[in-house]
């Protein structure tokens, strides 16, 4: 089947691209976005690297077909900094304790992050581990991204 | 991190996001076979799909003039497509380039290859009986990448190399000796999972001059394994490397890019090659190992003798592996001081996916033979496991086997930090409640860094005092840039926002061995050091003319040239009144070393990396699930260079070894893979993870040379995990991973003995 064009709201924004219906997500923002935060690290949805939020929630977007994302709204971790370039808590409170190491995980486990604070604000150090258990960071900076949860949440709860 | 902004934002470089204009994406048809002769490819329906440019096989290889069909580090054996013979699941066999992902791989899937099945072999004590297929003739020549590599061919059925230490008079001292133990290990094929697959990017500009964009860990060898396969100079092959997501030593040495480069040849257009999650399992693998250890104890409970015999599969190609077999072999003995060594190490070609490099070289698979034996010996001595090993544990003023003597050995303390840390001692019985039994375990390791080994890299500073340092060596997620950065600023007293690491782009960086072998923050970092006392000098003779002072009572640092008498001249000042654009400094670190092909005398490393790790687990005899309580980790770093940088390198190694310990192994019927993907293949997650993790290291002053930290914790992660397991249990586990169904099968075996016959 020819590509034609859809429109999805990405980051706040109206884009129109041009996809195949069953094209997945994760291709379309990469290739017709230029939005190169989400990754493929595994295809079937089981490391969490494409994460993207979808009316806030997370999910695979290398199992998403592109049709099913199309009248939501769709966030990307590039959707998160402010319009002068400033950056949300959770990625200043990743970059504070270093958590992490190639970071290719890394938008994938804000993104998740953010949907978790927003989910659970008095979220604690277990329930915490057991919502990212679906990110995986095969450098193992778990320890550290812990760290950065449990900062950002409060980050969150103090607004500055 | 430097570059922590790009991290979060997504925007970091990295070889998943280039395009080029033009760019033709590619796809491999595979081997869906473990090993066969081929007969017939047809490619006929694979040139109908939409978008199509090309489609190459073996042949069409052949038929070009002035390219090497074959490729290796060590030596020349894997064909950039298959050629008459298959020799692997997952071997490529046929080369599509189209105009977009989706086309090639369509395509690839259109191929049609018709095999002549031959008989395999996939275990490497297997491969190496006379009655077992033969993988390949004598090698056809020694690759490009270490010309100090002694290979000894020929050494038996489907060996690639073997590594020998001959040290005293081992059958003697067995002989005499009080008490022998002779146990088998084993480790299986795992996989490093970065979560970034391979990717190259190849253009080939109108004068033939060839880009690279590569997720390499060892651009210079790229540089020099694509110029001697394509007949292009050095100056003629340029590899950039942006960030790596992950390497681990999957990303060492040629692998893609022959591939790669040869599509970019034939169309005349940029080509990619992204690798999926599937292919990445049969690309590079580790090593499966079978270790049979045999040592001699005394009456005091000294080692008086160790003869190890180690085989690591290496797959159908050789990769790295006779150059690993090395490390492994001399790791085998562990950090104990042990008069008699007798050690054969060999490489085996078998019907799997090549071996390479992977994150604890060799001397991973060494420590949990070497460490989980330590405790069985303690074990049947009836002794406490870390007095035997504190007995014989290598102390400052002993020789190694190798017969190079030893300096800061730290082995005792980092063991009795562990083991208070999780509060163990010999008295303490494992705990039980209900199903679930709590225990404790540790062990300790020894890891070498390769030697020789050379880094050269050039500093340049700006007329507004500013500092660029040029560097080959590769950002994967360990710090290397701030690592680097935070040694310059250190020595010089430049601000660190105003230095730049530079990213690795071999037609303007200077040359670096490789990023491997937890060498970088070592060999990269004195070698920066080094092109900065170049630099300082000239900065000191400017500095003398400005202030009229004898340049060798000048100081460089903060910032400024110093006289004795305190007047001063900024760095910017100093470089603008050369009136040249930039002052240069070039530096370059080298170790020198070496074995002997026949005793394994020489020098081993350049210096010697130490760790230790303890546990507490908690085992369920009913269900076999493990559970790791706490794990504590220390090791000896001679000097700590970034601390959070060196905690994750630690934190990271624990996850490692948790993974390797719990469930990762590939798993292989007749050559096929069962679940290349991470649903079937676990990773560790959060939930993995020690519920308590501390991380240590200890540091030997100022003056201390500094260890690399990239593997040092690994190795003995496993066997701490083991041992303590093997406690809870009541039984001796020696194969790797300890899954619930391994558990559970000891478990049984050890009350049918506890039991008794007849009973």
């Amino acid at each position: 089947m020819e590509p034609s064009e859809l429109t999805l709201t990405i980051n706040g924004e109206q884009r129109t691209v041009r996809a195949r219906p069953m094209d997945m997500l994760l291709s379309v923002l990469r290739s017709e976005g230029k939005l190169f935060g989400a990754r493929e690290g595994c295809g079937v949805g089981m490391c969490g690297a494409c994460t993207v939020l979808l009316d806030g929630r997370p999910v695979s977007s290398c199992l998403m077909p592109v049709v099913k994302a199309q009248h939501g709204e769709i966030v990307t971790v590039e959707g998160l900094e402010g319009e002068h370039g400033e950056l949300d808590p959770i990625q200043q409170a990743y970059i504070d304790h270093n958590a992490f190491q190639c970071s290719f995980c890394t938008p994938g486990f804000i993104l998740a992050t953010k949907a978790l604070l927003e989910e659970k604000p008095d979220v604690t150090e277990e329930e915490a581990r057991a919502y990212l258990a679906g990110n995986l960071c095969r450098c193992g900076s778990y320890v550290k991204i812990l760290d950065a949860v449990m900062d950002a949440k409060e980050r969150l709860r103090r607004p500055s | 991190m430097i570059d922590g902004q790009a991290r979060v934002t997504g925007r970091l470089e990295l070889v998943l996001n280039v395009e080029r204009p033009g760019m033709l994406h590619a796809a491999v048809a595979r081997s869906t076979v473990p090993h066969a002769r081929i007969k017939e490819i047809d490619v006929s329906a694979a040139r109908r799909v939409p978008g199509v440019r090309e489609v190459v096989t073996g042949a069409d290889v052949l038929a070009m003039d002035g390219i090497r069909p074959r490729f290796g580090p060590v030596l020349r054996d894997q064909p950039i497509l298959a050629l008459d013979r298959v020799r692997y699941v997952g071997e490529p066999v046929v080369a599509i380039a189209a105009d977009d992902p989706e086309a090639a791989a369509e395509a690839a899937f259109a191929v049609a290859v018709d095999y002549e099945e031959l008989p395999g072999v996939f275990v490497g004590s297997e491969a190496i009986e006379e009655s077992a297929p033969l993988l390949h003739e004598p090698a056809e020549g020694v690759g490009p990448t270490f010309p100090d590599i002694v290979l000894n061919l020929g050494a038996g059925h489907n060996v690639c190399n073997h590594f020998k230490i001959r040290k005293g008079d081992v059958d003697a001292a067995l002989d005499g000796a009080a008490h022998v133990f002779e146990d088998d290990f084993t480790t299986p094929v795992v996989q490093h999972v970065a979560l970034e697959p391979h990717v190259c990017v190849v253009e080939i500009d109108a004068s033939g001059r060839m880009t690279c964009w590569d997720t390499t860990q060892t651009p210079h060898v790229i540089v020099k394994e694509l110029g001697e396969l394509l007949g292009l100079t050095a100056s003629q092959v340029r590899v950039i490397v942006p960030s790596l997501g992950g390497a681990y030593g999957g990303k060492c040495y040629t692998k893609i890019e022959p591939l790669t480069a040869m599509l970019a040849l034939r169309t005349g257009r940029p080509v990619k090659l992204t690798l999926t999650r599937e292919e990445e399992f049969v690309t590079v693998t580790k090593h499966a190992s079978e270790f049979r250890l045999t040592t001699g104890i005394d009456d005091d409970g000294r080692i008086v003798a160790r003869r190890t015999r180690c085989l690591f599969n290496t797959g159908a190609y050789a990769d790295i592996g006779p150059r690993l077999i090395k490390n492994g072999g001399y790791g085998s003995p562990g950090p104990y001081a042990i008069p008699n060594v007798w050690v054969d190490s060999y490489a085996v070609y078998t019907n799997l996916p090549p071996a390479g490099a992977f994150r604890g070289y060799g001397q991973q698979q060494a420590a949990w033979a070497y460490e989980t034996q330590m405790d069985a010996i303690a074990d049947r001595l009836g002794i406490d496991p870390l007095e035997l090993r504190t007995m014989n544990l290598l102390g400052p003023d002993d020789v190694y086997h190798t017969g190079e003597p030893m300096h800061d050995c730290r082995f005792r303390e980092l063991l009795a930090e562990v083991v208070d840390g999780v509060g163990w001692s010999a008295e303490s019985e494992p705990v039980r409640s209900g199903s679930r039994v709590r225990a404790k375990g540790f062990a300790c390791a020894i890891k070498g860094t390769v030697t020789p080994s050379v880094s050269t890299a050039t500093v340049r500073m700006n007329e507004d005092g500013s500092l660029n340092v040029l560097t080959s060596s590769v950002e994967m997620g360990q710090g290397l840039k701030t690592v680097l950065a935070d040694i310059a600023c250190a020595r010089l007293g430049v601000a660190r926002d105003r230095v730049h690491v530079s990213g690795v782009d071999t037609a303007i960086t200077p040359y670096d061995q490789q990023t491997s072998s937890s060498r970088s923050t070592y060999c990269m970092g004195n070698a920066v050091l080094d092109a900065i006392g170049e630099l300082s000098e000239a900065l000191r003779r400017l500095a003398a003319r400005q202030l009229g002072a004898d340049p060798a009572l000048l100081e460089v640092g903060g910032g400024e040239v110093r006289a004795p008498d305190g007047r001063a001249a900024a760095f910017g000042e100093l470089v603008r009144g050369a009136a040249r654009g930039n002052l240069i400094g070039h530096g370059r670190f080298h170790t020198e070393g070496g074995l002997d092909s026949e005793t394994g005398q020489g020098v081993a490393s350049a210096h010697w990396h130490q760790t230790a790790g303890a546990a507490e687990v908690e085992v369920d005899l009913e269900t076999g699930s493990v559970e790791i309580l706490r794990f504590h980790t220390s090791t000896y770093a001679g000097r700590v260079v970034n601390r959070t940088l060196a905690e994750l390198q630690s934190e990271g190694n624990v996850a490692f070894g948790v993974g390797q310990a719990l469930f990762e192994e590939m798993d292989f019927d007749g050559g096929q893979l069962r679940g290349a993907n991470l649903g079937e293949y676990q990773v560790v997650s959060f939930d993995d993870m020690p519920r308590r993790l501390k991380v240590s290291f200890m540091e030997g002053g100022e003056r201390a040379d500094v260890h690399g930290l990239g593997e040092t914790a690994l190795p003995a992660v496993c066997p701490a995990i083991g041992n303590a397991v093997s406690r809870a249990i009541g039984a001796r586990i020696t194969e790797l991973p300890f899954t619930p169904e391994r558990v559970l099968e000891m478990v049984r075996q050890s009350e049918a003995v506890a039991v008794g016959p007849g009973s």
